[in-house]
């Protein structure tokens, strides 16, 4: 089944003025199920592609269908709710809530989704459990090292099932052995859970792991 | 949950959010404690008025009130006493002879009031026996009278010594007796002791040549606040040829006076109230602009903009009630032992006493007040919020995400 394809995206910024065409003409289709790494360099419009996926930017040109569904034109809180319901989020830093603690934070978006407050806790200790982070439950985020946030901020974007799940350069502030176990973790999930993952990356690791590679080059899909 | 992240929230930033938290029980404070004084105030120039002469319902022949003369006595006071007896709504009444006339001593002499009382009846509607700082109140006894302090100082009398008062008889001719002062009153109005005296009723009755009749009663009721509907019953009652005023007809300039009080007091606690939300404001503005990337992942991850707008406005709100309760327990804890011992303005004294509120003012606080203070507060932190919760929910979730 095909969760996420797009047609001819273009994507031009506004730079003071200036046009700046961050992508030129994705044709992208991605299926139930697969991980896939988009790589190139900084600059070659990794994020703004994973923004447009992830309905938090809308394109220039051209058009996006989620799961079936142009949703190229829909609104802001349609938008709002189809990543609340279909998909988990991963940045690069700074992804939880300073003031929630691990589960706290991991609850959160399952309290957005109208679940009962008991159900959350189970769920959320179950799954951290699952993912070996269970000891991270009471901490806050200034009381975690980047590996364990990114590890909560996983299972946070996970929780709810969704359909896709967006990562920008989830590693790109670990060391390589901790973003080692990050990318164990989220290919765990891939294979056991069957969750379909689309990150960018620059980091030769990642790179090296990925079942499917698409390589960016300014703006456009190189390979 | 929302509730608990809005709490943590706060306590982000300590320091600004006790900012936030000192301004508003000052603000609360203030307007508790200054409510309560200008209400305590107020009550105490009414209820002085009350308790030496106004009482809560005075009845007269009618046109008595614009023409005080000697003859315009009540022509049958069994019928009105009979009707005030009937009434379950008055709690006292006295009935009064009235004359305005001249008391002379050997030393001076001065333009007075001079009332003829039944004693027994007067010491239930006003003030003037507990009142008497030397000598006695008046009894049974004839020719005895009863002065103000500074009426006393004036004549150069004191307890003891005769003076002889004057006035016009119901013939139009002078009448004149001699009196022996058996006490002498002080009350908070100098003014009204420099003014007023006191005889039996029988003695002036006879001196003025009205027979047995009387030319005011003064009705105390048992609830102030419902004379409107007893004159009613009064005027209804008693039928033509009486006059029945309340205490707000007879006092129209402190009545007035208090109206435009409460609401220069309410035009204060605009004021406070919108300097309040202006801080507020300012203070969750930037507790939004520190929080921009945070809120572009909530975005991200789905919150929806209500979701967010409240979240922003309880925290305001939190902080509102919390203010709230601190500056109620502050504002009470001034208030209460002042309302016992009364806040001393001796220092402006008699210019107050010539007002008739008296030296000491006792802060009064009525649950109304409370209740809008209580209400007040987490209204105004509501309001300071919106403007900030609206900056927020109108942020480009990818713009917020890339804030640094
Ligand atoms: N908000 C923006 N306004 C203007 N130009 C932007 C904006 N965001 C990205 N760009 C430009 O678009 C191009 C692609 O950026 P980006 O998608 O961030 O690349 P990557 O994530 O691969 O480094 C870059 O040239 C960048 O300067
Ligand atoms: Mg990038």
């Amino acid at each position: 089944m095909e969760i996420v394809k797009t047609e001819n995206l273009v994507k031009i910024y506004q730079d003071n003025g200036v046009p700046v065409e961050a992508l030129k003409m994705i044709n992208l289709s991605v299926s139930k199920g697969e991980y896939v790494v988009i790589a190139g360099p900084s600059g070659s419009g990794k994020t703004t592609l994973l923004n447009l996926l992830g309905a938090l930017d809308k394109p220039t040109k051209g058009k996006i269908y989620f799961e079936g569904e142009d949703i190229t034109l829909k609104e802001k809180s349609d938008l709002a709710k189809i990543r609340l319901h279909k998909l988990g989020f991963i940045f690069q830093a700074y992804n939880l809530i300073p003031v929630l603690s691990a589960i706290e934070n991991i609850e959160f978006s399952m309290m957005l989704l109208g679940i009962p407050e008991k159900e959350r806790k189970e769920k959320a200790l179950s799954l951290m459990d699952e993912l070996g982070i269970k000891e991270l439950a009471d901490k806050r985020p200034n009381e975690m090292s980047g590996g364990q946030q990114q590890r909560v901020a996983v299972t946070r974007a996970i929780v709810n099932n969704p359909s896709l799940v967006l990562a920008d350069e989830p590693t790109a502030n670990l060391d390589s052995v901790t973003a080692g176990h990050l990318l164990d973790l989220m290919e765990r999930m891939n294979a056991e859970k069957n969750i379909t993952f689309i990150f960018s990356s620059h980091d030769r690791q990642v790179i090296d792991r990925a079942k499917r590679l698409i390589i960016l080059k300014d703006g456009l899909i190189e390979s | 949950m929302l509730l608990k992240l809005a709490w943590r929230n706060i306590w982000r930033n300590k320091r600004r959010s006790l900012i936030v938290l000192i301004s508003l029980v000052v603000g609360l404070t203030a307007i508790v404690l200054t409510d309560g004084l200008s209400n305590g105030m107020m009550r105490q120039m009414l209820f002085n008025q009350i308790n030496l002469d106004i009482s809560h319902i005075q009845i007269h022949k009618s046109g008595f009130n614009n023409n005080k003369i000697v003859k315009n006595f009540i022509p049958d006071y069994k019928n009105v006493e009979f009707v005030l007896q009937k009434n379950p709504g008055v709690e006292a009444y006295s009935k009064r002879v009235f004359a305005t006339g001249i008391l002379s001593s050997a030393n001076n002499s001065s333009g007075v009031t001079i009332y003829g009382i039944v004693p027994s009846e007067e010491a239930k509607v006003s003030i003037i026996k507990s009142s008497i700082i030397d000598g006695k109140y008046l009894g049974s006894g004839k020719r005895e009278i009863i002065i103000g302090k500074k009426l006393a100082d004036k004549l150069g009398v004191e307890v003891g010594d005769k003076v002889v008062a004057m006035a016009n008889s119901s013939k139009g001719d002078i009448a004149s007796d001699a009196f022996k002062i058996i006490g002498i009153f002080q009350t908070s109005n100098s003014e009204y002791d420099k003014m007023t005296v006191y005889v039996q009723a029988a003695t002036e009755q006879d001196m003025l040549g009205i027979g047995d009749n009387y030319h005011e009663f003064a009705v105390i009721t048992k609830d102030y606040n419902k004379v409107a509907s007893i004159q009613n019953n009064f005027e209804k009652s008693l039928g033509t040829g009486y006059e029945v005023y309340t205490y707000r007809d007879l006092l129209p300039m402190l009545i007035y006076q208090m109206d435009l009080y409460k609401e220069s007091m309410m035009i204060l606690n605009v004021i406070i109230g919108l300097a309040l939300i202006f801080g507020i404001i300012n203070t969750m503005l930037m507790s939004v602009f520190e929080r921009i990337q945070e809120f572009g992942v909530l975005m991200a991850i789905g919150m929806k903009n209500n979701r967010l707008y409240l979240m922003i406005v309880f925290e305001a709100f939190i902080l509102g009630v919390i203010g709230t309760l601190a500056g109620l327990v502050f504002g009470l804890l001034l208030d209460i032992p002042l309302a016992h011992s009364g806040i001393n303005l001796s220092i402006f004294a008699t210019g107050l006493e010539s007002f008739g509120i008296g030296a000491v003012i006792y802060p009064v606080l009525s649950v109304g007040n409370i209740i809008n203070a209580v209400l007040f507060m987490p209204i105004v932190a509501v309001l300071g919020a919106l403007y900030p919760a609206y900056r927020a929910i109108k942020l480009e979730p990818i713009y917020a995400i890339n804030y640094v």
